[in-house]
């Protein structure tokens, strides 16, 4: 057939490209419906090779039923269907192509046949091969169409919908209740948006679900390629004004509503899984819960599982219910509680025969052939690696499981593995946290092990400590448990707790907002106008000591003022989507010339660590590492890591991916911080806490400009190539998977895995595609090394930032560390003692940096330590595990950081015992010293306060807009010379509990008035009605120490000159420091706007502008002096009546 | 709620197996597809699966014997040189030709099979 067909079209080939291209002039030209050099096109063309090897086939399999002439005149109606059977009659397209134009004499080059073109045979086949290709392509569309119709069909929530949409007109508030796979995350939304409501928000928990939801409704609704679903997440959003339905985080819809009250850009709102508790999720509804009352219009739809509906209902005064069943198969529940010969004790690591026991009783009972995977359910990390390590050992040697663990610290290929299949006969053994019970669902889970643990974290308000605590589950997450058995077919879950323990589980979970800090809540609260947080109504109120404890902290933290109202730092913090201490670093970092590192550092401690725990046992991957270690501290470490990767982006593109895993980073988090810091960046930009972005002049000239735009066109395509292929690609396992993960300890490359990572290599690095489309690199190049070219001035600035962001999170080395191994180290923070540095920390490995060097000092007594190098660590988080650790840790110059960042300091009558917070003491030797570093660090904070405050657009001087940069060149000056060259010798050590309590001396009868106060001007200094002596700023009190000396303050006058002017007279330490604190040298006294005029006078004029209306009540006069003056005459009075 | 500002959807059903879907469409010559001509008149939308907007998708059309409206699936309907709803199908079964008869025939079959 085929040696016929050549004869007759001279030198026809079907297989040259030539021959190929000739016909794709007659049927794909641009004007046609498809067209050369589309992807139809190429799949035409591969289409048409299978085409024609069928039809060779059958032509070779004879002339078939040919047969079919027997026409049955059976006197119906006639169909007047053609005699002959041919395949062409079952298509319903005809297409008008080159061909059929000359034919029908459309076009001019009629007749003009070329000679060596495709002869009209070929033209013929290629013809019907293409109305064949067309019809099926529609066959397959339609295919997909119908299965989705199908399947949207077949779930158990689609009877409901016309009762739904329903109960939405009627009502503002319809509780949806279903259990696992009834299909209403995906469904409700669609069911409104086909019922005509048009701006529709869903609110997920979870980030990647948003993702996911918006995704598989968007292809649900036959909108794929449009974007009438869109999510929108804290980074990315796919949101357009056509968008109809957008699914969102819970957090970023309260921040919406921060901005907008009323919300007016919904029609609906659906706030999803509410039975998960989180924190947002309480809050949420009950804020909307007071919007609704607001708004009529708005609609709201609780969805959850069939878990204490009730609440729901009753929270938005008895909302209809619609109770939807779930669909799951039945599942076998086996209660297999642990012998006591194996329950480990407190100590001990987990027994893991009752574990090994059930994967041989699933080999025994159920036949390889049979699928199925196991999912384990342990409640912490260290669990699931003493629990692999057996079942591996098992695995290896029935060659009959793989063995993965899960839990969020993975790095995301090894958490990804979870998904893919195992070979024939060998069944997955997926080792998880309770990540795997919401969060990540696995398909093909037959068999599930409950071990009835989980770890929570809680927040101790006593020590200031969060807690990951082991507990029991609840009754509602152990059938969460069990329910994953069943979700692809019957399955079975074992109990590893008895029946008995069952029925004395809690319901339900203790709910989020319970069992966490409410920093971050209470500040939105605030900063939402909700009012007194005690007398919100949430659905489940939190404890009033754990609100009270939130609004002391945001106090301390100086984000409310004494009346619990939002200071103005404070409704900034409000705005940033971080921590209060993060944020703190990033407004104070915008003040000064650091917002580069600081924008760095305060992304980088918002994430998850880059540096995977598993990588810490490999040599390797240490000695990689080792530059990017500080000794400063842990950020600074975070700092260098971000700032080398920016420099590899910048240098090897997509060669940081082999970078980072020679380091044993996780590239994801790395991609985050930059994401995040540029969110920072935009958000200071909003506040005007940032220059407007330059017009860059790096935009170049036109050429480069259009470079970059090709650039970014074809980058954008491959985004879109990525998504498009991204959805169906399950790798299958090999049975060595587990062994190999297990042996070497860690993910980084086995001679196994590089092969594999190396193919992946050559697929597009979708992360470095969003990358570059997101970031300029050289930009951010920049960024990185200015910050890597940090002076030791600009680092200790940093650290002094980092401190005051993190106070009072401060931790005091052990007196004894000294005598201690490296591991044992201690630290005590104000309210916990005795913990230490996690092993990830910079410290854990290298803790001498932190001890006084000996020998520094003169006397060395058990009580008293004298040096100038005592240092404090600041720390991000303290977690209680099996100790408590500290983790993101900062060293710094314990004296000068107190002083300058300390909410409260309180000095003797000289001046030479201070006492910060009521729990650190720092006796310093020399008073004179005393003095003079106590003056500098207030004059210093004075400004620093000031310049902030006009940098927060609220400066209550009023005198000038904004902050000059002299002014903040010379305060950044001052900060670090306090910083660097303070050589002051002193003892620091926490106060006994006996020590607080007799710490202050009280009120006393016989105060000294009220008085003027230079050193901020607008803060009167007066007696502290509590600790006695003299309150002289918002956060120092003067002479208010119970000490030997505290009596006669007055006895302590001393001769002293004043380097700045020709004052020499005996004065007390609080003259001595006003003097000093209005005194400035000659040549500054211009600048400062305190003093208006007479810069140059001597001190008598000087001093006059400080002068104040004083009224002596025992000589009944008014008197114009300065405070100083005030003292000296009132002690005239004192004298005279002795 | 009617706050569209669009003209309002139009929905195919099939009234055979329930499918429904809006159309854009109705009639023979699907706009922006150029050379095509269908050879009956189609209930057709943009292909919802393909990234080009100018793909189209025919849902369906009506049988040409009794004027149901019927989807393009192969249980709901079969086109051969006219489009013919299975009910008319089966009930003129003997003047489809054999091939035809055939694979309906094993269609059948193997949709039993998986039934019991």
């Amino acid at each position: 057939m085929d040696s016929d067909r050549r004869r007759d079209s001279r030198s026809w080939d079907w297989d040259s490209p030539q021959c190929r291209a000739q016909l794709d002039e007659v049927f794909f030209r641009r004007h046609d419906y498809i067209q050369a050099g589309s992807t139809e096109h190429r799949e035409f063309w591969a289409f048409f090779d299978r085409f024609q090897r069928f039809k060779t086939r059958k032509e070779m399999s004879g002339p078939g039923a040919k047969e079919d002439r027997k026409k049955t005149g059976s006197g119906k109606v006639d169909l007047g269907l053609p005699k002959e059977y041919d395949a062409r009659y079952r298509i319903n397209v005809s297409v008008c192509t080159l061909d059929v134009e000359e034919r029908l004499g459309k076009s001019e080059r009629r007749g003009s046949q070329r000679s060596s073109g495709p002869g009209s045979q070929e033209i013929s086949d290629c013809r019907l091969a293409l109305l064949h290709f067309l019809d099926f392509s529609q066959r397959q569309s339609f295919g997909k169409l119908a299965k989705l119709r199908r399947e949207q069909k077949n779930l158990p929530i689609f009877q409901y919908r016309d009762r739904i949409v329903e109960l939405v007109r009627q009502s503002p508030v319809v509780v949806v209740a279903g259990d696992t796979g009834c299909g209403k995350s995906t469904q409700v939304p669609q069911y409104l948006l086909a019922a005509g409501f048009n701006h529709i928000a869903c609110t997920q928990p979870r980030r990647i679900a948003c993702i996911s939801l918006a995704k598989r409704v968007s292809f649900e609704s036959l909108n794929q390629y449009g974007s009438k679903v869109g999510y929108q997440i804290r980074f990315e959003t796919t949101r357009t004004p056509v968008t109809k339905l957008l699914f969102l985080t819970e957090g970023l819809l309260l921040r919406q509503i921060q901005q907008d009250r009323s919300l007016a850009q919904y029609q609906v709102l659906i706030v999803d899984e509410v039975h998960e508790r989180h924190l947002h999720c309480d809050f949420l509804l009950g804020v909307l819960r007071s919007l609704l009352a607001e708004n009529p219009d708005l609609r709201l739809i609780l969805m959850s599982a069939t878990i204490n509906i009730k609440l729901f209902s009753d929270y938005f005064s008895r909302a209809p219910v619609l109770q939807v069943p779930g669909r799951l198969f039945p599942i076998q529940v086996i209660y297999q509680p642990i012998p006591p010969d194996e329950q480990p004790s407190r100590s001990e690591k987990l027994d893991p025969r009752p574990y090994l026991r059930i994967l041989q009783g699933i080999d025994q009972r159920y036949p390889p052939e049979e699928r199925g995977d196991l999912l384990m359910f342990l409640s912490g990390v260290a669990e699931i690696s003493t629990i692999q390590e057996a079942c591996q050992v098992l695995a290896t040697h029935t060659r009959r499981w793989i063995v993965l663990p899960l839990h969020s610290t993975l790095s995301l290929a090894q958490q990804d593995k979870v998904f893919d299949i195992s070979p024939p006969g060998v069944r997955k053994c997926i080792i998880s946290t309770n990540i795997a019970e919401t969060s990540v669902t696995i398909d093909g889970v037959r068999f599930v092990v409950d071990s009835g643990k989980v770890k929570e974290m809680s927040f101790d308000p006593k020590a200031k400590m969060q807690r990951l605590q082991e507990f029991w589950i609840s009754r509602a997450s152990s059938e969460q448990r069990k329910g994953r058995a069943g979700r692809t077919g019957p399955g079975v879950c074992y109990r590893l707790y008895a029946e008995s323990d069952y029925d004395a589980f809690a319901p339900y979970p203790v709910p989020e907002i319970h069992r966490v800090a409410l920093d971050s809540l209470i500040l939105q609260m605030k900063s939402m106008s909700l009012g007194d947080p005690l007398s919100f109504v949430f659905i489940d109120p939190p404890p009033a000591a754990s609100i009270q404890t939130a609004v002391t902290y945001l106090k301390e933290q100086g984000a409310l003022d004494s009346r619990s109202e939002l200071t103005s730092i404070g409704s900034l913090l409000a705005q940033l989507p971080v921590d209060v201490v993060i944020g703190k670093m990033l407004v104070l970092g915008s003040l000064f010339n650091l917002v580069d590192p600081v924008l760095t550092v305060a992304a980088a401690l918002s994430v998850q660590s880059p540096f995977l725990r598993s990588a810490q046992h490999n040599p390797d991957c240490t000695t990689a590492r080792q530059p990017l270690h500080s000794n400063h501290g842990d950020p600074f470490t975070l700092l260098n890591t971000f700032n080398a990767w920016v420099e590899v982006k910048g240098e090897r593109g997509g060669g940081s991916r082999k970078w980072c895993r020679r380091r044993g980073l996780e590239e994801q988090r790395l991609y985050e911080m930059v994401n995040l810091r540029r969110q920072f960046k935009e958000l200071l930009r909003s506040h005007g806490l940032l220059e407007p972005q330059s017009s860059a002049p790096s935009s170049g000239d036109r050429g480069q400009r259009r470079l970059r735009l090709t650039e970014r066109k074809k980058l954008h395509q491959m985004k879109r190539d990525h998504e498009q292929q991204e959805s169906s690609r399950r790798k299958v396992l090999r049975l060595e998977e587990g062994e190999e993960e297990f042996s070497s300890g860690s993910d980084t490359e086995g001679a196994g895995r590089g092969k594999k990572d190396n193919e992946a290599g050559q697929n597009v690095d979708i992360q470095e595609v969003k990358f570059k489309l997101r970031h300029n690199v050289s930009e951010l190049q920049e960024a990185a090394s200015v910050s890597q070219d940090m002076s030791s001035r600009q680092q200790s600035l940093l650290k002094l930032l980092l401190c005051r962001g993190l106070y009072p999170q401060l931790a005091l080395p052990d007196d004894h560390n000294s005598t201690r191994k490296d591991s044992e180290q201690v630290f005590h923070t104000r309210n916990k003692q005795g913990v230490v540095i996690h092993p990830t920390s910079v410290f854990a490995s290298d803790p001498e940096v932190l001890q006084v060097p000996e020998g520094d000092n003169g006397e060395m007594g058990p009580e008293r330590r004298d040096s100038s190098r005592h240092q404090l660590l600041a720390f991000v988080t303290l977690l209680e595990t099996n100790k408590p650790y500290l983790s993101n840790c900062v060293r710094v110059p314990a004296l000068q950081a107190l002083l300058l960042v300390a909410n409260s300091v309180d000095s003797n009558a000289d001046c030479t015992r201070l006492v910060v917070d009521s729990w650190l003491e720092l006796e310093l030797r020399v008073p004179e010293e005393a003095l003079k570093v106590l003056s500098t660090a207030l004059a210093l904070r004075g400004e620093w306060e000031r310049l902030l405050l006009a940098q927060l657009g609220q400066s209550t001087m009023g005198a000038e807009q904004g902050v000059s940069h002299k002014v903040l060149e010379k305060l950044s000056e001052g900060l670090v010379r306090f910083l660097l060259y303070t050589e002051i010798t002193y003892s620091l050590r926490r106060l006994t509990a006996f020590q607080t309590q007799n710490l202050y001396i009280g009120p006393r009868p016989q105060e000294p008035a009220p008085e003027g106060n230079p050193l901020f001007p607008g803060v009167e200094a007066k007696p502290d009605p509590i600790k006695g002596g003299l309150r002289v700023t918002s956060f120092f009190t003067y002479n208010c120490l119970a000490d030997s000396k505290d009596l006669y303050s007055e006895c302590l006058r001393t001769f002293w000159s004043c380097p700045n002017c020709d004052l020499y007279m005996p004065l007390t330490p609080l003259e001595r420091m006003q003097h000093e604190a209005s005194c400035r040298p000659a040549g500054e006294q211009q600048q400062s706007e305190e003093e208006p005029e007479g810069a140059k006078a001597a001190f008598s004029s000087s001093m006059s502008s400080l002068t104040r209306v004083y009224h002596c009540d025992v000589c009944d006069e008014d008197l114009t002096l300065t405070s100083t003056e005030i003292l000296k005459h009132k002690r005239q009075h004192m004298y005279s009546t002795k | 709620m009617e706050q569209t500002s669009e003209p309002r959807q139009k929905t195919f059903t099939c009234q055979l197996c329930g499918l429904s879907s809006p159309f854009t469409y109705y009639g023979q010559k699907p706009p922006n597809t150029r050379a095509i001509v269908l050879l009956e008149e189609c209930f057709v939308t943009q292909d919802p699966f393909s990234p080009d907007k100018e793909k189209f998708l025919v849902l369906g059309s009506t049988c040409s014997m009794c004027s149901l409206c019927v989807c393009v699936g192969s249980d709901c309907s079969l086109f051969y040189t006219k489009r013919f709803c299975m009910q008319c199908v089966n009930k003129h079964l003997e003047q489809f030709p054999n091939q035809i008869q055939a694979e309906l025939a094993k269609k059948k079959q193997s949709s039993k099979a998986a039934v019991s």
